[in-house]
């Protein structure tokens, strides 16, 4: 198959682009000449993957921005600041936005905001940040919003009665959640957005990969079972690689596919696909976060 | 006439889990902390999230003067209170000699001290139309006298103790008064580290923030006196009641100076707030 679209013309934006898959992901982008804007927690981590990047293709342009993705109010500030660093292409434009970063967390930990860890960091952040960052995607030809979500959105559900999980925390279940979130967050968005608009939205399952993501926010038995499997897991560098494969071929608007692993789509579950829940989801979200979109 | 509820300490893990919870109940708050900017975030998150009215006045418990102005914005704001939760305590971990003496007064004075004076202060301010609810954070380490926390468990019981007969004191006067005694909770990196050092023996009692929080208060709501979250903990705390005390010290104190050696290897003791 021939590509459809050419990624050195484009500014992609990556989240968690400090190691794992976002890492990776940043690295081929960039080293296929896109513009990219990587974006990270730390500041080592931050220089080094530029470093990294750089010393292999010197010409790459890339460039990170800091930012606390469980701080909503970090996450406003984000976006001013990519548009700001967008804006030295001389175009007010973003091309893709790969809303990557995730956490896990053995524990409930409360937010600056109050809200519970691992749904701001892997729901409300790419929420509010594709939120904030739609105008400039609605300037690319065909802009793609990417979430990475997962194989873990299977079989499970939202708790409607205590979404942030603050009385009977479950670290997989809550970790669950947030991934299904990712896919009812794509389907409602390409929902909104309708038919004839130039962004689409993908839901990226990724497989099982070979990260640091499980020894994160872990310890003990969790930390040790996630050691034994994530050995077991692909390189970053193939989901990396069919994210990018994502970018070049897959047609905007015209593609109807949600759920993509493997380059080839891919049914999501069946509570994934209720149009209730996906409301439901964005009108909290959108309290949450302190939004309201599409709005006149 | 709007109400509230006060929270002190209320930008920390169990703080925060405090706040949300009453949020979700729909209960407008009066928060306090350090941290100005802190209780900002805080305040914004619960008002947008939950659309509940949110004040908030930074204040150092352990420090008078601050606790005074504290006191005199509530009054001068005519602020009417349905409940207070005082989360606000400190420990500072490792064997009283090596505590300064400024580490030694800091832990009195917020443990005891401001918790006292809130509660005696804020009274005034009740709304006397309903039951006014007052919740203190007292440890499960008030059960047990703890080597390596010494100071710390020692203050805890004193607030075990204390809210158990101030209960009495206010009964006529349509208050209850709930004392939680949670196990350790997982609420940041730097307890994390120091559960994840005791071991199973911290993981099985170890309980979310966000499940105490929403025990406590419908504790509270029943006017219960001792909030326990957890069943293992309950068992710790009865078994804790059939040995005599100074063998179950010598027992804790086995455990937490490994776990304390584990967690700081070598390092300066360092500052762990409970909330
Ligand atoms: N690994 C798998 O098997 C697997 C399977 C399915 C789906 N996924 C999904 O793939 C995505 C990437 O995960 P990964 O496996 O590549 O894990 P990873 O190596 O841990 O990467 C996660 C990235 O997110 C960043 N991050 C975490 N918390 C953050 C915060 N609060 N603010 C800003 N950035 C934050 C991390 O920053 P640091 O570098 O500073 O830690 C890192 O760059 C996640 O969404 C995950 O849910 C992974």
């Amino acid at each position: 198959m021939s590509r459809k679209y050419n990624i050195s013309d484009m500014t992609i934006v990556v989240t968690g682009a400090t190691s794992g898959i976002g890492f990776a992901a940043a690295r081929q982008l960039a080293l296929k000449g896109a513009f990219v804007i990587g974006v990270g927690r730390n500041e080592e981590k931050c220089s080094e993957a530029i470093q990294k990047i750089s010393e292999e293709s010197p010409g790459a342009r890339i460039r990170y921005i800091m930012a606390d993705l469980s701080s909503l109010r970090q996450v406003r500030d984000l976006s001013a600041r990519i548009r700001s660093v967008a804006a030295e292409t001389g175009n007010d434009r973003i091309d893709v936005l790969v809303n990557n970063a995730g956490a896990f967390s053995n524990w409930y930990i409360s937010t600056e905001e109050g809200f519970e860890l691992q749904f701001t960091v892997n729901h409300l952040a790419p929420f509010l940040l594709t939120h904030e960052l739609l105008p400039l995607l609605k300037n690319s030809e065909a802009g793609k919003v990417i979430t990475v979500s997962s194989g873990s959105h299977y079989r499970t559900r939202i708790r409607w009665n205590d979404i942030l999980m603050r009385k009977r925390y479950n670290c997989l279940l809550a970790y669950k959640q947030t991934k299904l979130a990712n896919v009812l967050f794509t389907t409602e968005l390409n929902r909104r957005l309708g038919p004839s608009s130039n962004i689409r939205a993908f839901a990226f399952d990724p497989g099982l990969v070979n990260t640091d993501i499980g020894l994160k926010g872990t310890a003990g038995i969790a930390k040790w079972i996630w050691q034994l499997r994530k050995n077991k897991g692909r390189s970053p560098d193939i989901p990396a690689s069919e994210i990018v494969w994502l970018i070049e071929n897959v047609d905007t608007p015209q593609s109807n596919e949600v759920y993509w692993k493997g380059c080839e789509p891919k049914a999501p579950s069946r509570y994934s696909r209720r149009e209730d829940a996906a409301v439901r989801l964005w009108e909290i979200s959108e309290k949450m976060c302190g939004v309201k979109w599409f709005s006149g | 006439m709007q109400s509230f509820v006060c929270i002190t300490g209320a930008t920390g893990g169990l703080g925060k889990a405090f706040a949300v919870e009453c949020a979700n109940r729909g209960w407008n708050l009066f928060i306090t902390d350090i941290s100005e900017p802190a209780l900002v975030r805080l305040a914004d998150g619960l008002q947008t999230a939950y659309g509940i009215k949110v004040l908030y006045f930074p204040c150092d418990l352990t420090d008078a003067d601050s606790r005074a102005r504290l006191i005199e914005e509530m009054s001068g704001r005519k602020i009417c209170l349905d409940g207070l939760i005082n989360v606000a305590g400190l420990d500072f971990e490792g064997d009283f000699f090596d505590r300064t003496k400024e580490q030694i007064r800091t832990l009195i004075r917020l443990n005891v001290e401001a918790n006292l004076e809130i509660t005696h202060e804020l009274l005034k301010l009740r709304n006397s139309e309903k039951t006014f609810r007052i919740i203190n954070v007292a440890s499960l380490a008030a059960f047990y006298p703890m080597p390596v926390k010494a100071m710390y468990s020692a203050s805890k019981r004193f607030l075990l103790n204390f809210s158990i007969a101030l209960r009495e004191e206010l009964r006529p006067m349509n208050c209850t008064v709930t004392v939680l005694c949670p196990a350790g909770m997982p609420t940041n990196e730097k307890c994390i580290r120091s559960i994840d050092a005791q071991g199973f023996a911290g993981r099985i009692t170890t309980k979310n923030v966000g499940y105490v929080a929403a025990c406590t208060i419908d504790a509270s709501l029943k006017g219960k006196t001792v909030c326990i979250p957890g069943l293992t903990n309950k068992i710790v705390r009865f078994a804790g009641s059939l040995v005599p005390s100074s063998l179950v010290s010598q027992l804790i104190g086995a455990r937490w100076k490994e776990a304390h050696r584990k967690s700081f290897q070598g390092n300066k003791p360092v500052l762990r707030t409970d909330n």
